[in-house]
């Protein structure tokens, strides 16, 4: 039986009311606890491993405390705005980018270093640096965005943007490792594909939710398949056609990967439709076999993953060295700080901060700090999942899921990439990889989780609201009808 | 036993205990808002929200949980009842068919409107979308969990 089952209070703004926040008080507090431990092991295993005497103090004690600090000023700043928003996100995030921390603290300080005023930073002052710069996007984020309709109206100027990023990286991207990743604009550089990736989940959220009925509804029989007619099916030709460009032209695998996967799960999503999926998964083999037969970087990939042995001391040495960190670290792992022997004075795996964090922790944290920090990843996942399935109307609902696995699947491709499960390809892993790009960027997405979570925020305005006609009462007749 | 070997062993596994920790308390979370969600029996599968309205019943605000199937008309028998001259005895019925919504207009005479557009028969609509009978103009929206 449908009844009236309440009637929520006038649209007008009320009063900013402040409101206590207990799981994630809670929640944070066990984070603060296990990063002091992690920093306390970490702090006596350098000082006895440097000859110093042993003291039971962290390992940096003042990068802790400013790094706490941020996390307590942030859920201070969610309780005051008085926000019913999803309480775990930000507390697993804070244990990420702690662990994070705590990496960056362990390697030499001197594989990053940049100066500013006269100072010198090194590897971990920079990090932690992102890491506040990071948490500040997320809270003002989830304070600050109170309605979705500058996301939702303006998806075409989105996908013009992200094209335009994707272009400007394509005309004036500098090289690393082979791949053209970054921009350099003055003295700010940056990754433009991390930024990419979360205007892709705006812009397939507008559009699927527009057109979904479309979607679903009409069909072409083709074989087995049951496809839509041509016209709707070109957004699935054109994504693949930008996934093999920037395969092709970029020749970043993991963005082109992660493109096309969250665009698949999304349709589906959108869609519960499988012939889609299918539709996607045969498009990708056919894109993969043309990439290996004529992309000398790609086969490189693929010929690695198969063996990396064959070249084990050229091309194959950073797969082979993680192997070996993954092994080194056994069951309970060395221990922060005991593991990665410096080889004749160089790190084994050059590229260990940003594409290898995952090998580091499995040396020195084992096969239970891996699994454990797969969970964490596993938690944002459920999280965002559980608010899409609460959200008000699709566009929410997909942008939340699409938002969830943007951070979700990238976390799987590189992880799985270090396990040597799939090719290797160079993303960073969300939130405990060094660089700037990539945790402003999932900073984003996290924020964006979180003010979608709220339930106090606006109600979606009406759909497509230009051709939204309202009928006249004129023309009708009371007491009509049968 | 070395007193620091035992000791940067036990803070160790206190750190790696400390993680699963952390995930244990939040599957408690997610495991009592599971428990208070199947203890709420009339979980609705969608919303109506009322969101204009010229007449004094539904008054605007009115939120109606939705069955699998629900009739809008002025017949004190249907599921939600709308006290308008210009709505029909029976106006619409909106059903859920397996994968998605639809609203059937049961040949009122003013008609059933779906984002501003007359509907004629059956007609899938998508959550965000604004349903109009008579002088009253719904929101169709997802069921808050």
């Amino acid at each position: 039986m449908s009844a009236a089952v309440g009637v929520p209070g006038s649209r007008t703004v009320s009063r900013i009311r402040p409101r206590l926040r207990r799981r994630e008080t809670g929640l944070l507090v066990l984070v603060g606890v296990i990063l002091v431990l992690g920093s306390v092991s970490l702090g006596a295993t350098q000082r006895q491993l440097a000859g110093q005497a042993v003291t039971w103090l962290p390992a940096d004690t003042g990068q802790l405390v400013i790094y706490l600090g941020a996390l307590v000023a942030a859920h201070l700043a969610l309780v005051l705005a008085g926000r019913r928003s999803d309480q775990v996100l930000l507390p697993t995030i804070g244990l990420l980018g702690g662990i994070s921390l705590l990496l960056m603290e362990r390697l030499p300080q001197s594989l990053v270093t940049q100066s500013l005023a006269g100072r010198s930073f090194g590897l971990a002052s920079i990090q932690l640096g992102w890491l506040v710069l990071a948490i500040a996007v997320i809270t003002i984020a989830a304070i600050a965005v109170r309605s979705d309709a500058w996301l939702r109206r303006y998806k075409y100027t989105w996908a013009a943007a992200g094209i335009v990023l994707l272009l400007l990286t394509f005309l004036i991207g500098n090289e690393v490792n082979g791949a053209l990743l970054t921009i350099t604009v003055g003295p700010i550089s940056g990754q433009p594909t991390e930024l990419i990736k979360v205007i892709l989940v705006i812009f397939l959220a507008g559009y699927l939710s527009d057109f979904r009925p479309l979607l679903v509804g009409a069909s072409m029989r083709l074989g087995p398949l049951r496809l839509p007619p041509v016209p709707y099916l070109l957004p699935m030709f054109a994504m693949w056609a930008m996934a093999l460009g920037i395969v092709v032209i970029q020749r970043d695998l993991g963005a082109a990967l992660l493109f096309f996967a969250v665009f698949l799960a999304l349709v589906y999503i959108a869609t519960a439709r499988a012939s889609y999926v299918v539709l996607g998964l045969i498009l990708f083999v056919v894109g993969s076999f043309i990439a290996y037969q004529l992309f000398g970087t790609v086969r490189d990939r693929v010929d690695i993953w198969l063996n990396p042995f064959v070249d084990a001391s050229g091309k194959g040495y950073q797969v082979i060295q993680s192997l070996y960190a993954f092994g080194r670290g056994g069951i309970i792992g060395t221990g922060l700080g005991a593991g990665l022997p410096l080889v004749a004075g160089r790190l084994p795996i050059p590229a260990i901060h940003t594409d290898f964090p995952f090998a580091a922790l499995g040396e020195e944290l084992g096969l239970i700090g891996v699994v454990a920090i797969l969970g964490l990843y596993l938690v944002v996942i459920e999280r965002g999942l559980r608010i899409a399935a609460s959200a008000a109307d699709d566009f929410r609902a997909l942008l939340a899921a699409g938002l969830t696995l943007v951070v979700g699947v990238q976390a799987f491709i590189i992880a799985a990439g270090n396990l040597k499960l799939i090719p290797l390809t160079g993303v960073t892993l969300p939130f405990i990889s060094y660089g700037g790009s990539s945790l402003l960027a999932n900073g984003v997405v996290v924020g964006l989780l979180l003010a979608l979570s709220d339930r106090g925020v606006e109600p979606p305005p009406p759909p497509r609201p230009s051709r939204a006609r309202r009928p006249g009462f004129l023309g009708g007749r009371p007491g009509g009808g049968r | 036993m070395d007193p620091y070997v035992v000791a940067i062993w036990i803070i160790r596994i206190a750190f790696l205990g400390g993680l699963y920790l952390f995930m244990f308390g939040v599957a408690r979370l997610l495991l009592r808002d599971l428990r208070v969600a199947t203890r709420d029996p009339g979980m609705a599968l969608a919303r109506l929200v009322v969101v204009a309205s010229d007449v004094t019943e539904p008054p605007r605000g009115t939120v109606f949980g939705l069955d699998a199937v629900a009739t809008i008309g002025r017949d004190v028998n249907n599921s939600i009842v709308v006290e308008d001259d210009f709505a029909s005895t029976e106006h619409a019925a909106l059903t859920f068919r397996g994968r998605a919504w639809y609203v059937e207009d049961l040949g009122s005479t003013n008609g059933t409107y779906v984002n501003g557009q007359r509907v004629d028969g059956l007609s899938a609509v998508s959550y965000g979308d604004e349903l109009q009978v008579g002088r009253v103009r719904f929101r169709f929206e997802r069921s808050r969990r």
